[in-house]
């Protein structure tokens, strides 16, 4: 190469270039196996020029990539637009968003204002503020009348003076204590499983286990009219989920059925692939119910759901909130209700807040079970453990319960003492089962229906009315669904679809009832509902919670309760007709 | 203290239970035929004057005690540790102390510390900086952490691969058996299994009693490489700089304790139910307005889980349609409530203003996704203090930032709630800024006031609003009374108890950083709370509260400082009672954790790593208290900078420009003030 021309005075800075570029090749060489890679380059370059320029885009792509960030970024996608700063202020300026929250409406307020607030401590029979005499209390859940247990509140201050009030820590991080194991061990022999392990509260405790063990691609086969709780859960999983009617099992099947022969269809479609390559996944599929249903008392078959939950080959997630410490002949819930060992259910939630009257929630089930959770359920690892004191209370009633049979003998003696005037009453039915201690009160269907008579809610008589909207809900939102819920068989027990008008007006009757019972001395409470986060709304209801037990209600009272009830139903119906 | 103690049996005396005592292991034999109150009381005061003659006092003084109320806040302890000795330090105070102090805390619980240079006010000082340079490590600690990461999971699979064929057994739950699918994917799995399993030793170590200054472990041993543990019997007390118990008010005793005691008595340990139906009392009322009272907002509401709150209230704030924007570091519980609200969310750089500006810019400019309709609105939401990271939120900033761009702030206080402040009202006090300037306030009671669940403050109309439409509401169980009243007990003794002028600190008026005046919420009148608490005078005047508060953010200066002075590179901001230390290397958690705990006078701590932290940046956390004393500070210091030597841990600083351990001990106050 020469340089010759008049720019000769660009002659050092040619001279300076060379130089270097000779210092560089020769620092390339002194590399070792520099020379291997120069003899390909030049090998390739001559035998094929073009390829050279193929590798060196390849070369300046792959540095590309690697120096471009791993984010999606949103200046890529093609809805973006480009903005210069001025018009960014601008469309700043311009923005005005919605206020944090819109005013309470004038409804809202009535029903936070008609929250009933106890005096002191609650229990059987509570003062509430504003009343001077104390008042029967079916509101609160006491089930076997622990609250206020002598033993179990001289346990509790015993073990505030050794370990102090809170946890200070989740259980990861010395926040495991004693009592915490203590407390696991207790469940888990009572209820005859493995292991169990306690969560800070019940609520969180379903909407903890279910994501820990189904993540999206996963099945799972749920109660249409599941609690608040399990939605949560399903929702938080992102699993599938596919529905069945409100406590029906022959529904469930139908389901079952429907999945077993999509399975089948789609594995003889991949039927040679599956054989080349070995055995093809099993899906994660699971069941999850409730044992006494939170919505309307109702309770689950449990031998035909485990019968069906083998037969298909499905994990079961049995949700005990309501029935663990309510039935059975020690509170052990729905297995020893039935005589059904609690193995066989793969895990059991239940509520140490409802049953044994402390705090916090539990998850029973096999070893495997428990310990996948202590390191994946999200309530467990990122809360602080449930205080000490709590968790002693519910050891100890879990204790009584286990030592007391004439508690739950009492509980079931009020139960039905209960229904027997209950069920009589007219201008309301009762969803929940007779040996439920948690007992709903609807409002006849057919007794007010101020727009049309079509939606009237005469369940037993009118199953095709049932057939219209609740499923669509459901439908559109899990696509895959479809098959299942067109097909599905229409329990009886099934609820029709209100508009939100009607749900407002059945909502302010049962307040009514509600007040004019508070007036005679009965403390009752609607089921409170969150109007418009429910999928399925539920119907308007009366939630009554009987208790028994020394430090519950005697059995004189409870009819003496429901003898209210039944007069402020009369009253508050009599005057609307 | 309340004579009725002394006039009833002991409730620890009665022994009528149905079922055998769970304390029975615990409890020392001397004690078991004890009966009555008195036999007991008379054995109390034996085993105090043994107590004193194992202390080294060399004077007469009564070294615990000089009214009876004070003998009996320490019976517990001196009862339980008689077999123990004072060989780990951790039992009684170094130098007794003399007739004019009055402790009227257990040492193990919340340590005596009476020297008044020991104590900082927690504050912003106008024009500091809040930008943290984080150190970064050399590149062969980066390049050697890696590749232990590489190791791990190298050999972690090719023990799956050889195990699952030698034994299935030990396999069971991650094959398909009974055409059941796993129960967990082994690829789901692989992180517990192969990688954190290791780690075991330093997680959920089971402890006994309270978890104040000093917590006591039970000792256990693994036979199969983590995977189950067995209890050995034995106990080690050991100092606790883990625990969230920045006020120290995780107590047995003393006046929060009393009145907690008193509440169950009256109210039982439970209140039955859902907020919304049959589970309110008028505790909970009461509570929600001192809440209110104490962040200095309009209402409050409570919650009986700190999770739950953030995962059962965020989604009555935000729907579709509306924008959350995010720290990156945020909380699982905020993810988690953020994920069922069903609004759009985005992230910004931890702690990084730039970064969420651009952010903020980008996304009202665009609008909705594809659409680019407006958003309804735009939540940010961030957290006063980082749990992880000990980062301060950069509040000044924000608050600017959202009078241009019109955003709503949630603020989660979970861990700035009573650890920051002049007044421990959080990073708002810390920074002076007017709370109301700040649309959401979030915090929980676990950390600060030795209690449990969260509480939500806001305006009037949007606490309404959250108790009508929040989960929690009608579906999950109410505060119950005890921790109720832990949490009226502890908030109380901070803000103080009287009428606004009868306190020696009066109701100030404080400007903030624009000139806006704003009356600070002063002591509480005794009308707001129940009238069977009686919290003693030194708690009552807001005294203690203020000396806790002052101790916490000394200690917690100290450790951070001194940690930076010996060459570790640390996280956070000084004033933060979480000090994380940098590890790096995961096989060096093991051993920091093991060396602090094998140590004459025992050090628990807590290690965190992936996924809690990026994958290298594996650290320890101090969590200091306003419980430790200096001398606790200067034994955990002198612990990091032996072990430090050992483990390469210096990475921070040149030598040159270190301090020796021992000039740091000394010259701490001067440190602290710098």
């Amino acid at each position: 190469m020469s340089f010759v021309g008049p720019s000769s005075s660009f002659d050092p800075l040619f001279a300076f270039l060379s130089f270097s570029l000779l210092k560089v090749e020769a620092a390339f060489y002194s590399l070792p196996g520099s020379s291997v890679i120069a003899r390909y380059v030049k090998s390739s370059h001559q035998n094929d020029p073009g390829r050279t320029v193929l590798e060196l885009i390849l070369v300046v792509f792959a540095i590309r990539t690697l120096l471009q960030s791993r984010t999606r970024n949103e200046k890529q996608q093609k809805h973006f637009i480009e903005f210069d700063e001025k018009e960014i202020d601008e469309l700043v300026a311009e923005w005005t968003p919605e206020p944090l929250t819109p005013q309470l409406t004038a409804t809202e307020k009535s029903d936070l204002a008609a929250v009933p607030i106890i005096a002191g401590a609650n229990g059987a029979k509570p003062r509430v503020t504003k009343m001077a005499k104390p008042v029967l209390n079916l509101a609160s859940y006491n089930f076997t009348g622990l609250a206020g247990n002598e033993h179990i509140t001289s346990r509790a201050v015993e073990t505030l003076r050794r370990y102090g009030l809170g946890s200070c820590g989740p259980s990861g991080f010395y926040g495991t204590i004693d009592v915490h194991t203590k407390f696991e061990e207790t469940v888990a022999s009572f209820l005859g499983t493995e292991a169990a392990i306690l969560y800070a509260q019940s609520m969180a405790t379903i909407e903890s286990v279910i994501p820990a063990f189904c993540k999206r691609g996963d099945l799972i086969i749920a109660d249409k009219h599941s609690s608040f709780a399990i939605r949560k859960g399903l929702e938080i999983s992102r699993a599938t989920v596919r529905w069945y009617e409100h406590n029906d099992l022959a529904s469930l099947e139908e389901v079952l059925m429907t999945i077993e022969k999509e399975e089948k269809r789609r594995l003889r479609r991949r039927g040679c692939l599956s054989r080349l390559f070995g055995r093809s996944r099993i899906q994660v599929k699971y069941i999850v119910t409730e044992g006494i249903f939170e919505r309307d008392g109702a309770m689950v078959d449990l031998p035909k759901l485990i019968e069906l939950k083998q037969k298909y080959k499905y994990r079961l997630i049995l949700d005990e909130n309501m029935s663990f410490g309510s039935v059975g002949r020690t509170g052990r819930g729905l297995t020893e209700l039935y005589n059904v060992p609690a193995t066989k259910i793969d895990m059991i939630v239940g509520s140490a807040a409802i049953g044994l009257g402390a705090g916090g929630g539990f998850c029973a089930g096999t070893q495997a079970v428990i310990d996948h959770q202590r390191s994946n359920g999200m309530a467990f690892v990122f809360s602080a453990s449930l205080p000490a004191l709590l968790a002693v209370s519910a050891t100890e009633a879990i204790q009584i319960l286990s030592s007391t049979p004439s508690i739950l003998e009492s509980l079931h003696e009020n139960t039905r003492a209960a229904r027997a005037i209950l069920d009589k009453v007219d201008g309301i039915t009762i969803p929940s089962h007779p040996a439920s201690p948690l007992i709903h009160i609807y409002l006849k269907g057919n007794t007010f229906s101020p727009s049309s008579p079509d939606a009237t809610p005469t369940r037993f008589l009118h199953p095709s009315s049932a057939q219209n909207s609740p499923n669509l809900s459901i439908v559109t939102k899990t696509s895959s669904s479809h098959g299942s819920s067109k097909q599905s068989h229409q329990s009886p027990l099934s609820l029709p679809q209100l508009s939100p008008a009607q749900i407002a007006l059945e909502e302010s009757i049962l307040q009514e009832i509600v007040d004019e019972a508070l007036s005679q001395g009965v403390l009752l409470t609607r089921a409170k509902r969150l109007r418009g986060q429910e999928v399925n709304e539920p119907k308007p209801s009366i939630k009554l919670s009987i208790s028994g037990g020394s430090g519950g209600l005697t059995k004189k009272e409870v009819e003496k309760a429901c003898a209210v009830i039944k007069s402020a139903v009369a009253k508050v119906l009599a005057k609307r007709r | 203290m309340s004579p009725a103690a002394i006039t009833e049996p002991s409730p620890m005396a009665f022994r009528s239970s149905p079922s055998r005592s769970i304390f029975k292991k615990k409890s020392s034999p001397s004690l078991a035929p004890m009966t009555s109150a008195a036999s007991y009381l008379s054995a109390l005061s034996e085993a105090d004057a043994r107590a004193r003659g194992l202390s080294k006092s060399p004077t007469s003084t009564p070294a615990l005690s000089l009214s009876s109320s004070i003998t009996e806040s320490s019976e517990d302890t001196v009862l339980n540790e008689l077999d123990d000795d004072n060989r780990d330090g951790l039992l009684f105070p170094s130098c007794a102390p003399t007739s004019e102090q009055v402790f009227t805390t257990v040492h193990t619980e919340f340590g005596h510390c009476s020297n008044e240079d020991y104590r900082y006010v927690s504050q912003h000082i106008p024009g500091a900086t809040l930008e943290v340079v984080e150190k970064d490590p050399p590149y062969y600690i980066l390049l050697t952490t890696y590749i232990s990461y590489l190791i791990l999971i190298c050999v972690g699979h090719v023990r799956d691969f050889i195990g699952k064929r030698i034994y299935p057994g030990a396999y069971k739950h991650l094959m398909p058996h009974n055409g059941l699918a796993p129960l967990t994917s082994d690829f789901d799995s692989f992180y517990t299994r192969r990688l954190k399993q290791r780690l075991a030793e330093c997680f959920a170590q089971p402890v006994t009693g309270v978890a104040g200054r000093t917590i006591v472990c039970l000792d256990r041993f693994s036979p199969d490489f983590g995977q189950s543990y067995i209890l050995t019997g034995g106990r080690t007390r050991a100092l606790n700089i883990s625990s969230y118990n920045y006020l120290g008010f995780a107590q047995g005793r003393g006046g929060c304790a009393d009145a907690v005691e008193e509440s169950i008595r009256q109210y039982g340990v439970s209140t039955l139910g859902a907020r919304m139906e049959g589970g309110s009392c008028d505790l909970h009322v009461m509570t929600e307005a001192l809440v209110a009272r104490f962040v200095g907002m309009e209402d409050a509401l409570i919650s009986s889980m700190g999770f739950a709150t953030n995962s059962t209230f965020i989604p009555a704030l935000v729907d579709k349609g509306c924008l959350v924007i995010s720290d990156e570091l945020n909380h699982a519980s905020i993810r988690f409530g953020v994920r069922l609200s069903g609004a759009s969310v985005r992230m910004f750089k931890h702690n990084d203003m730039k970064s969420l500006e651009s952010l903020l810019r980008e996304s009202i400019s665009q609008g909705q996704p594809k659409t680019h309709r407006p958003w309804k609105k735009i939540l940010l939401i961030v957290e006063g203090l980082y749990s992880m990271e000990g980062t301060l939120l950069n509040l000044p900033a924000i608050l600017s930032l959202k009078k241009k761009y019109k955003f709503y702030v949630f603020i989660d206080e979970a861990h700035s709630i009573g650890a920051l402040g002049p007044h421990g009202r959080g990073v708002h006090d810390y920074f002076n800024v007017n709370p109301r300037d700040i649309d959401i306030l979030m915090g929980t009671f676990t950390k600060s006031f030795g209690a449990a669940g969260g509480y939500i403050a806001g305006n009037k109309n949007l606490i309404d609003r959250l108790r009508l439409h929040g989960h929690s509401g009608p579906y999950a169980e109410a505060m119950t009374p005890p921790v109720l009243t832990q949490v009226i007990a502890s908030m109380a003794s901070i803000m103080g108890i009287g009428l606004p002028s009868s306190l020696s600190h009066p109701t100030r008026t404080l400007y903030s950083a624009d000139g806006e005046a704003f009356q600070h919420p002063g002591p509480v009148a005794p009308a707001m709370l129940p009238s069977w608490i009686n919290l003693p005078p030194a708690l009552a005047s807001g005294q203690e509260g203020e000396t806790r508060l002052r101790r916490l953010a000394f200690n917690s200066r100290y450790l951070a400082l001194g940690l930076i002075k010996l060459g570790f590179i640390t996280y956070g901001d000084p004033s933060s009672p979480i000090v994380p230390l940098l590890l790096f290397h995961p096989g060096k958690m093991n051993l920091f954790h093991t060396l602090m705990k094998n140590r004459q006078t025992p050090i628990v701590v807590v290690v965190v790593a992936y996924p809690a932290t990026d994958l290298v940046t594996s650290r320890v956390r101090f969590c200091v208290s306003a419980s430790h004393t200096k001398e606790d500070i200067d034994v955990v210091l002198r612990a990091c900078d032996e072990i430090g030597d050992v483990l390469d841990l210096k990475l921070g600083i040149r030598p040159s420009e270190r301090w020796t351990v021992d000039e740091i001990i000394d010259r701490a106050v001067e440190l602290v003030k710098s």
